[in-house]
């Protein structure tokens, strides 16, 4: 049984023009010890895929799915206290912008002594609790890769560099042990280097601790090198999801296939200063989505059908939504 | 022939200081030295606060050197001023969303720096608008607009277009892809190169993203604490880096690369 299932998670915004369906029927599930990547450009919904697992989707909002459980328990059927007591313990998250996601008025220490459960520690008095708090929370900052933790510890987050801050969160997430990792987006803005170093550090608790991970981005580069499977979004629709190996050697989606060749390090027959190949147009905003399979106006192979939405089919375990898939040559 | 934009023994000290009583704390930069040709693109690479957006802001004039000589076509720019020859170096900034001001239409921001800088009246501006608008692949319509009713791509569209009105021969960008979503990236990168490609520009960017570095640059410069530590033709710098950190930094997104 997978770790965490999803199945036709829709959720619904009320907007000007009517009820719009920012998350339509998004499928996902994660097995244990499985890191899985999520993929889609900015406005896909991967970012509200991660407030519905959170819980923390505005009461404005419908949100109906066939099935949203974590190990077997509903989500959608728990009470507010049984949910944060699985997100405190089993489910930690690294949010998109660390530099409004962490609190201004609080030393980044606080913040991270304050993030470490009470089950880690095993002192009996408060000041053996607080040395080990000290403790942990210095041997999880060498471990993301802040070398100086005393410094970092004392100043505030407007006080240090971008990348810091981010890796304070990941250690934040990471120093309570959680079961499943949900990154957004981790990796943006990082330079080559540190960029490794992270995923080797993902990769690593991964491999020792069993830890399952949900890895939000558009890297593609990163995501490569260390996910497992793969499932990309467009437009709040699953588009394709399967064995990372399969659908980077054989897309079957029209806008999987964009998505990769966009990347140049993948192409490398690709002459130097050559045109890279890139859909037109951009991705619709929530106003304006098309109906039928979102990707219609821009994808190259859209025909008549292409107004229903299509259904989902499979090949082995590579599921895609397409009318015309690439692997049938005659339009 | 005479390069582009020649710099030399580009210097700058800076003092910081958190409080009257403590000792300065002293900032060098420098000394940085390179040509760029007509129609050459040069990346500049290196970590955070490396002093990467300082080159750019001190190539563009937004900071005035401590000592050093920037040449354009072999004239001495005095940077800072509003003299013509600095029209001829622009700059795109990173976040093209807040670049852009908006409370006013895309039209009048682009006639901004022609009302400031040029004696062109009001409808040669409005014709240079337009043509300058086409030329960034977007509608004469588009300068209705404001900032909040464009997408991603076409904020970057404009912000290049912003650089592009005051016909320049030196384009600096800092991390002008960074922002930008996978397809709207490939979009730009084809638009600067077909931009490059039709007017000539020299084009210096600075990014993380060494796919992109490999893809469209001629020649980088590797930063490191304010010092370049290699410069060189960029597939020979992939291939063989010469000193530690760029040799870490292709090492590392090497072991990204998928082994087909």
């Amino acid at each position: 049984m997978p770790m965490l299932d999803i199945k036709n998670l829709t959720l619904e915004i009320d907007t000007p023009v009517g009820w719009v369906k920012a998350l339509d029927r998004i499928n996902l599930t994660l097995e244990k010890g499985e890191v899985r990547a999520l993929v889609g450009e900015s406005g896909s919904g991967k970012s509200l895929i991660v407030r519905a697992i959170v819980g923390s989707v505005p009461d404005n909002w419908r949100l109906t799915a066939d099935r949203l459980s974590w190990k077997g328990e509903s989500l959608l059927s728990m009470n507010a206290e049984q949910r944060r007591k699985i997100m405190r313990k089993e489910i930690a998250v690294v949010f998109q912008n660390p530099q409004a996601s962490l609190d201004p008025s609080a030393t980044l220490g606080d913040q991270l002594e304050e993030s470490i459960p009470a089950h880690l520690l095993a002192g009996k008095w408060f000041w053996q609790r607080n040395a080990e708090r000290k403790a942990l929370a210095s041997k999880v900052l060498h471990k993301v890769g802040i070398k100086d933790h005393q410094d970092c510890l004392q100043k505030f987050p407007h006080e240090v560099a971008r990348d810091v801050n981010h890796k304070m969160m990941i250690a934040m997430a990471l120093v309570s042990e959680p079961e499943l990792l949900i990154a957004d987006d981790p990796t943006r803005g990082m330079e080559a280097t540190t960029k490794v170093q992270l995923l080797k550090l993902l990769t690593r608790m991964n491999q020792t601790k069993e830890l399952s991970i949900l890895f939000i981005s558009h890297d593609l580069l990163a995501i490569s090198s260390m996910a497992n499977t793969m499932t990309v979004l467009y437009c709040g629709q699953t588009v394709e999801s399967g064995k990372m190996k399969q659908l980077r050697k054989r897309p079957l989606h029209p806008y999987t296939k964009a998505l990769l060749d966009s990347a140049p390090s993948f192409r490398k027959e690709l002459p130097v200063k050559s045109d890279l190949s890139a859909l037109d147009g951009t991705i619709p905003t929530l106003q304006h989505l098309p109906i039928g399979c979102r990707l219609g106006p821009r994808c190259p192979r859209a025909q008549k059908e292409c107004v229903k939405v299509p259904a989902v089919r499979r090949i082995h375990e590579h599921y895609y939504s397409c009318h015309y898939p690439l692997h049938r040559d005659k339009l | 022939m005479t390069p582009l934009l020649s710099v030399r023994n580009l210097t700058l000290t800076q003092k910081h200081r958190k409080n009257w009583l403590d000792k300065a704390q002293i900032e060098h930069f420098g000394p940085i030295e390179f040509d760029l040709n007509r129609g050459e693109t040069l990346a500049i690479i290196g970590e955070n606060g490396s002093g990467k957006s300082v080159l750019a802001n001190l190539l563009v004039g937004a900071i005035t050197p401590t000592s050093g000589t920037i040449k354009l076509n072999g004239e001495a720019c005095v940077l800072g001023g509003h003299a013509e020859h600095n029209m001829k170096i622009r700059m795109i900034f990173q976040n093209s969303n807040e670049s852009l001001n908006p409370g006013i239409t895309v039209g009048s921001m682009l006639q901004e720096p022609l009302r400031l800088n040029t004696t062109l009246n009001e409808r040669e501006r409005i014709q240079k608008v337009d043509d300058t608008l086409r030329q960034v692949g977007m509608l004469r319509d588009h300068k209705y607009f404001y900032r909040h009713m464009l997408s991603d791509g076409q904020r970057q569209r404009v912000a290049l277009a912003r650089a592009l009105i005051m016909e320049p021969e030196v384009i600096v960008a800092d991390e002008p892809f960074a922002a930008l979503d996978p397809s709207v990236r490939s979009q730009t990168v084809n638009l600067i190169m077909k931009l490059q490609r039709d007017l000539g520009l020299g084009f210096i960017f600075i990014s993380h993203n060494l796919g992109i570095v490999r893809h469209i640059s001629d020649r980088m410069l590797v930063l490191q604490h304010g010092m370049v530590i290699e410069t060189g033709k960029t597939e020979t710098v992939f291939n063989w880096p010469r000193s530690e950190y760029t040799q870490r930094l292709v090492a590392s997104h090497q072991s990204l690369m998928p082994n087909f």
